[in-house]
């Protein structure tokens, strides 16, 4: 997606000469696009042979009507509602994507902060680079209230495209030595607070169709995308609304995207939005001002500005819905991705940098490839993470090991006790003890991380050192300011990535979540199944198959159908309100019926979480009197085998329906369908609003991550997450059979199957047994 | 055909188990099937461990084993940039997977040993071969060489057909004419003495002029003098019973591929180990694996080999190799591997038909071990076996588990190393966590042991072989590593037998034992310290430390080992219950022999009173011979003598003054085999695992107490028992 929106920015600097305020981007549907759709990555400019005869294609200066703000214009750029920097040492790098006119404009930093009372300001530092040229290195002197930085960027600094940045913090504590206290370090960077402004008011004026990357964030870090479809109740126009938002979608990228799909909107763009039009010309004509030009005659997309609607309103018309179709579909070309190529990395830079490697396979990473450069480190605890995406197939939790092969040193201060720890997505996956006192050079130090924790799709990957030396023990006023380099992460160290096993498995959330599995796979188009009357639910739709094409990298056809009945062997995706849900849906989904008419009646009164608190008071009684041993016991098997009762299971009973709680307000559920030819999954609230909310909860950064298993709920009030796993799941064959794959394949599954496995060497060791008793029998001296 | 069909399911079975064994499964999937494969051997064992069942129990066995092979070589070796952890660490997944190896050839050894034969019936005297019985001698007190031609002479054959000759290499020319006048003398004395003997008993003596190729050499010696179709071969100390012929010439009529019908060994008194942890009585000998499961193994793949002794082997046979071999300083086996790759055949006969003496002291117990071990070191160097043309395959496979059982001094010495290097200087020699311990070495440990006992659970109880193991190791490994590097340098010495302990004291060569002892003891302060000093890797020490304890049982129990008890009675008594007349004065009271050993007897006297008896009168005893029923009387010594019940308890010592009484003795000792059969069987029996285990670790405790006490005792009176020592060494010398 990258490449192919560096091609454009190429296309559109080769027609730079006729670049105005109106750029409109023409193409004829069908000949161009059959030539050329072998990549997204186009050598060739679209647009130089796209001109079919009679269908006018230059931009028309068009009269630069709508004023705009004289202000400095401002860019928000943290790219989520909260934004933490903890513990002694924190890094986080992403990119911002700027259009020329906004690289080429004068501009400043604005940095607005907030930290913990124990910070000691005199030896803690806040540093801000961009494209590696540090901007702000400041004390971390903020407790109490929030305080800005501001900075100027250095003419030149900034580049059209994407902008790398990248805030690091290195905190120590006033008082304390201990291990404990590096946890009571952070620094809250203010998302509102922190932009760029640029000098010329103008630059925040998008002049090309892919200035729409540049949309950015608002000032809690989401995108809204404001897609007026005058024509949005017709059946017929709904495949090509939800394919346009999944390609502006996919060109924006940013973490929190949701669209707002209404029939007509007078509301300008704010920070961090866009308007996206589209409509046959005919359609068009009551809401914006001017079409623009050509597009009574021909597929066209543009980016306009609009007395009404302000500057930047991104527009696809045509003269008929298939006109409007085309122009849609070319818009999409740009960055889709054909289902046979594989995605090298997933393009994560709008919130880190660099791009997430996807492992299809062994694969050997080195970190400074990762992006973690070689750290130094004198505090107590120090924590660098990078990414790895592993596609939706991936099915090695039960057995795999994936292996760090880490460069690192610690110096003579460091005693034995202190470790380097691993963590996947924040669950702890191995321990190293630092056993040895007198300092040490680790090479290649292997250290096995159980894949446990893995999910399809990004996974963190964090390495923490906890240091411990005599001099925090005796804790001398001001040795948290001590300077020695105590510990060290060399950047030749090695990620690798053993084979591992690949299975598609259905129902299963976490797929769907990772990478859209599996529809984004599917070369049939997805059967969407929704309300389209309701524009709270045509929107949550929109949304999600916004998110699913994200995380799928590539589009997904949708179609609309009316009758479940039509839906059996199919792909199927229902955007629905409880009520509205078909009950045969419900009891494919293991959802009981009787949930139809109960939830949501408890929904408004806010009812004790009972597991919440359940899990409170267990937390309370732990660890007292004998049976708190037993349970401590209990919980080291737990902990060393993971075993559980259900370890015990061979075969798993059906599970009742499910019955979403009263403090849930959003639940997503999946299965294969009734013929077990497609997955089904359903997005349901009790009420469209209560739908159109939850949705952009779950289409979040933080949200979205959360999905997995056969049914996930979301509690808005309580913020819970809850989960079941698939009881029953059908396996996907994804890669062509072969013997190896199907060897880790049955790892895994005897793995989570513990009983079976016992089962079947048992079997094959009563064989086995037997075939020596034959063999003896046939062998050597009988009598 | 059908064999085919056999051999394609089997591999078909073991390709299944391999793949499944050879899964990446996780630490919980390990758990559970280590559990539930444990769970089904243990119903396995209560409720049928025997044919089919037994089976599978071991398939089982060895799946877990298989699972703890694929997961230690993968997962658990110390990476390579590491040397110091990786050379250790290496060093020690060699000795694993040897005794892995040694644990397959085991098993494929013992799969199904073949049944006890039946007994022969006897076939007309006319048919019957001719046999020579040789009795090779070196330096054995006429007395004992006495007993063994009488017991050989009282045979039940032919006479016609039975020859016994002396091979007397103590007599020989050179040793006559040796420079040395005092052994010169001895020589010529003892050559003349035995002359007279074997004239007496009807045994033809034979020596010759050069001590060429020791005993290998003086049987050739025999060959080259001797017609018989058969030779029947038996130590100085080994006298057979009656029956001895009976049970085996029969065989080679049937089969006229047969070079060798080989018995086992029995002995009448207990080795060291057994008499310094006073276990003769009630456990089975150390031997008893080998003669009662091993040898019948090797009899199924026709790979049963000549021991030396008891055994009965075709002329025919011998002539094709030029008679016995030489190279190496076990000549029986060399000899046996020789034959069996011309394709000759070899049974075994599990019925005890001779009695001998085992080595008394440690030091030379140890001295007869190192002679196997570097036979069979020699063995494996100039023949081996594995790779042997002519060979079958299971015969290759039996030979190599008995010359590569002798390599084991070495991973005893890891195991015992191992744990040390951690504790002491911190080497990662292992990787693994406290739970993969459990969950995989644990259950390989336990699995292993049950397999143990499966294989040879009646005939060795648990801990027993790694007990015998460490306490040969510490004196093997310099033995071994010798015959390695210089092959062709040990010379055959034999086994003194005729040593006595007057007094308790630790052994000449005991030393080491305590060393290490202590060094252990030091690790277990260690692991104590680790845990609290170091609470992070607690885990892991508790593992080493355990092991390490483990390894401090066995040592401790050794220290009881090399701790020789002093004895009254020089030599091993057998219950006999035979009825005799006792003469007192010059009546002849009624009595009952209640056992016998080969210097004296116990008699239960019937109608007399205590103050007829004195000690050291001399007197009589009369019987009737087991062999032909014809009367004899025997004069013997009293010793000692004490009231019972009804009768006086009288322990008398024999007085031979001529050949007939020795026949008389031989008669009495070693005339019918089943007593011994009797005896064995009154000690086997499995305790199973955990009884086994429980007895083991009592009589560790107990046997290092006493090992502390006479070091403690020694130290205290430091000269008198160097004297002993010094006494001690010039006997042996």
């Amino acid at each position: 997606m990258k490449r192919s929106a560096c091609t454009l920015g190429i296309i559109l600097a080769m027609a730079g000469t006729a670049v105005a305020q109106m750029q409109p981007f023409d193409m004829s549907p069908e000949r161009s696009l059959s030539s050329e759709t072998s990549t997204p990555s186009l050598s060739k400019p679209v647009p130089s042979e796209a001109p079919a005869p009679g269908m006018p294609v230059e931009p028309l200066a068009a009269p630069q009507t709508v004023p705009v703000s004289t202000e400095p214009a401002r860019r928000y750029i943290i790219p989520s509602p909260e934004f933490v920097l903890a513990g002694e040492h924190a890094r986080r790098s992403w990119s911002i994507y700027l259009t020329p006119e906004q690289a080429a404009s004068g501009a400043s930093i604005n940095l607005g902060y907030q930290n913990a009372i124990v910070v000691a300001p005199e030896i803690s530092r806040l540093r801000v680079t961009l494209n590696g040229t540090r901007l702000i290195d400041s004390p971390v002197a903020s407790p109490g209230t929030s305080s800005g930085l501001k900075a100027d960027i250095p003419d030149g600094l900034l580049r059209a495209g994407l902008n790398d940045i990248t805030i690091e913090s290195s905190q120590r504590h006033r008082t304390d030595c201990t291990i404990e206290s590096t946890y009571e370090l952070w620094t809250q960077i203010e998302p509102s607070e922190t932009f760029l402004t640029f000098d010329n008011p103008d630059a925040m004026r998008w002049r090309r169709v892919e200035d729409i990357r540049a949309v950015g964030v608002n000032g809690s870090g989401r995108t809204t995308f404001n897609l007026v479809a005058p024509s949005m109740q017709q059946a017929t126009a709904t495949p090509g609304i939800v394919r346009l938002a999944q390609s502006v979608a996919l060109m924006a990228n940013m973490p929190n995207q949701s669209f707002d799909v209404s029939e007509a909107t007078t509301r300008p763009a704010m920070q961090g939005d866009a308007n996206v039009i589209v409509g046959t010309a005919s359609d068009l004509a009551g809401i914006l001002t001017t079409l623009p030009p050509g597009s009574e005659t021909a597929p066209t997309i543009a980016m306009i500005d609009d007395p009404r609607l302000g500057p930047s309103n991104l527009v696809v018309t045509g003269p008929t819905w298939e006109m409007v179709s085309a122009a849609v579909g070319s818009l999409g070309q740009q960055v889709d991705r054909p289902l046979e190529i594989q995605r090298t990395y997933l393009a994560t830079r709008p919130w880190r940098t660099p791009d997430v490697p996807m492992l299809f396979g062994a694969a050997r990473l080195k970190f400074s490839d990762l992006g973690i450069g070689t750290l130094e480190f004198s505090g107590r605890r120090v924590r660098t993470d990078f990414a790895v995406g592993v596609p939706a197939d991936f099915y090695a939790n039960a057995y795999g090991e994936t292996t760090i092969l880490l460069d690192a040193a610690y110096s003579q201060e460091v005693l034995p006790g202190s470790s380097i720890d691993v963590y996947v997505n924040d669950n702890i996956a191995a321990t190293v003890p630092i056993t040895t006192s007198g300092g040490e050079i680790l090479r290649h130090l292997p250290i096995k991380v159980t894949m446990r924790h893995f999910k399809p799709g990004e996974n963190t990957i964090a390495i923490e050192a906890v240091l411990r030396t005599k001099a925090d023990e005796v804790c001398a006023p001001g040795a948290t300011a001590l300077d020695n380099g105590r510990f060290v992460i060399f950047d030749s160290s090695e990620f690798v990535m053993p084979d591992y096993a690949r299975i598609g498995r259905t129902p299963e959330l976490g797929g769907l979540s990772g990478t859209g599995f599996p529809y984004g796979r599917a070369d049939n188009p997805v059967a969407l199944v929704m309300d389209r009357t309701q524009p709270e639910t045509l929107s949550a739709a929109t949304t999600l198959l916004a998110r699913i094409a994200v995380q799928a990298g590539r589009l997904i056809d949708v179609d609309t159908v009316a009758s479940a009945a039509a839906l059996v062997g199919r792909n199927a995706l229902f955007v629905t309100t409880i009520s509205q849900t078909p009950p045969v849906v419900l009891a494919q989904l293991g959802i009981g019926d009787e949930s139809r008419a109960s939830w949501g009646e408890t929904v408004a009164s806010i009812r004790p979480d009972t597991q919440t608190t359940f899990d409170q008071w267990r937390d309370r009684l732990r660890g007292s009197g004998w049976r708190g041993q037993v349970s401590r016991f209990e919980e080291w098997v737990n902990r060393t085998f993971n075993v559980t009762v259900d370890t015990f299971r061979i075969f798993r009973s059906e599970a009742p329906p499910f019955v979403p709680g009263g403090n849930a307000s959003l639940l997503v559920a999946s299965n294969f369908n009734a013929g077990g030819e497609g997955t089904w999954t359903l997005v349901t609230a009790p009420t469209v609003g209560a739908l159109r909310e939850g949705m952009d909860e779950l289409t979040s950064q933080s949200g979205w991550a959360e999905l997995r298993g056969h049914i996930t709920t979301f509690g808005s009030a309580t913020g819970s997450v809850s989960r079941i796993p698939a009881e029953q799941i059908e396996f996907i064959e994804t890669v062509p059979y072969s013997f190896s794959n199907f060897r880790l394949i049955a790892a895994n599954w005897l793995s989570s199957n513990a009983l079976a496995y016992g089962l079947a060497v048992t079997v094959l060791c009563i064989f086995l047994g037997l075939a020596t008793a034959g063999l003896l029998g046939t062998f050597g001296r009988r009598r | 055909m059908q064999k085919l069909m056999m051999i394609v399911l089997w591999a078909l079975a073991s390709a299944m188990v391999i793949m499944l064994i050879t899964l990446p499964i996780s630490l919980e999937t390990q758990l559970v099937a280590g559990m539930s494969v444990l769970f089904a051997m243990m119903i396995l064992k209560l409720l049928r461990p025997d044919g089919i069942w037994r089976l599978i129990a071991l398939a089982f066995g060895t799946a877990i084993v298989m699972r703890y092979v694929y997961w230690r070589s993968t997962s658990t070796l110390p990476p390579l940039n590491q040397p110091e952890n990786f050379i250790p660490g290496f060093l020690l997944y060699l000795a694993e997977m040897y005794s892995v190896l040694m644990l397959a050839l085991s098993l494929f050894v013992v799969a199904q040993p073949l049944a006890p034969r039946p007994a022969r019936v006897r076939s007309a005297d006319d048919d019957l071969p001719s046999v020579d019985v040789f009795i090779p001698t070196y330096n054995e007190e006429p007395e004992l060489l006495a007993n063994t031609m009488a017991a050989a002479k009282a045979m039940d054959y032919p006479p016609d057909k039975l020859t016994v000759w002396l091979l007397d290499d103590g007599g020989t020319l050179q040793k006559r004419n040796s420079e040395k006048i005092g052994e010169a003398n001895a020589a010529e004395r003892r050559h003349a003495e035995l002359q007279k003997l074997a004239a007496d008993l009807g045994v033809i003596y034979l020596t010759r002029d050069r001590n060429e190729h020791a005993k290998a050499g003086n049987l050739n010696n025999g060959l080259l003098h001797s017609r018989g179709e058969l030779v029947a071969v038996f130590d100085a100390d080994h006298a057979p019973a009656r029956d001895f012929l009976q049970e085996t010439v029969g065989y080679f009529g049937e089969d006229p591929r047969l070079f060798l019908v080989q018995t086992p060994h029995f002995f009448l008194n207990p080795d060291p180990v057994e008499r310094n942890l006073r276990t003769f009585e009630k456990m089975p000998s150390e031997n008893e694996m080998f003669y009662g499961v091993i040898q019948r193994g090797l009899d199924k793949w026709n790979a049963s080999f000549f021991c030396g002794s008891a055994a009965v082997l075709r002329r025919g046979a011998l002539m094709e190799t030029d008679g016995f071999s030489g190279i190496s300083i076990t000549e029986d086996c060399e000899t046996a591997v020789e034959l069996h790759s011309r394709g000759w055949n070899s049974i075994y006969v599990d019925k005890p038909l001779i009695a001998g003496l085992q080595p008394a002291t440690f030091a030379s117990f140890i001295g007869q071990r190192s002679r196997w071990a570097q036979g069979m070191m020699q063995i494996l160097r100039f023949r081996f076996p594995p790779m042997k043309r002519g060979l079958s395959l299971a015969q290759r496979l039996c030979y190599a588990s008995s010359t590569l059982f002798w390599l084991f001094p070495f991973p005893r010495t890891i195991f015992l190393i191992a744990p040390l290097f951690y504790l002491f200087f911190d080497l990662q020699i292992f990787t693994a966590s406290g739970g993969e311990f459990l969950a995989y070495t644990l259950t390989y440990m336990i699995v292993n042991l049950m397999m143990q006992n499966y294989l040879y659970g009646a005939f060795r109880w648990p801990w027993i072989s790694e007990l015998y193991e460490y306490v040969q190791t510490v004196h093997l490994l310099p033995a071994v590593v010798s015959v390695i590097v210089n092959p062709r340098k040990p010379t055959f010495k034999v086994t003194a037998k005729d040593e006595s302990i007057a007094t308790s004291r630790i052994s000449e060569i005991g030393m080491p034992f305590f060393i290490i002892f202590g060094v252990l003891v030091l690790g277990v302060a260690m692991t104590v310290y680790k845990v609290y000093a170091e609470p992070f890797k607690a885990d892991v020490t508790l593992v080493v430390g355990g092991w390490n304890i483990i390894n401090l049982i066995i040592a401790g129990c050794a220290l009881g080992v090399v701790s020789e008890r002093g004895e009254k009675a020089a030599s091993r008594r057998v219950k006999v219950s035979r009825r005799c007349d006792f003469k007192i004065g010059n009546q002849w009271l009624k009595g009952t022999i209640e056992d016998v050993s080969v210097n004296g007897a116990r008699v239960l006297v019937f109608g007399a009173g205590m103050d007829e008896f004195a000690k050291g009168n001399v007197s009589e005893l009369r019987f009737k011979r087991f062999a032909d029923g014809t009367e004899g009387v025997l004069p013997v010594t009293v010793r000692n003598f004490e009231r019972t019940a009804d009768s006086i308890a009288v322990g008398c010592h024999y007085f031979p003054s001529e050949a007939n009484h020795h026949r008389l003795i031989a008669d009495l000792l070693f005339a019918n085999s089943r007593q011994w059969e009797q005896f064995q069987l009154s000690r086997r029996g499995n305790p199973g695992l955990i009884r086994g285990t429980v007895r083991f670790l009592r009589l560790a405790l107990f046997q290092t107490y006493r090992g502390l006490f006479y070091l403690w005792r020694s130290i205290r009176s430091k000269p008198a028992s160097t004297e002993v020592a010094t006494k001690v060494a010039e006997r042996r010398a």
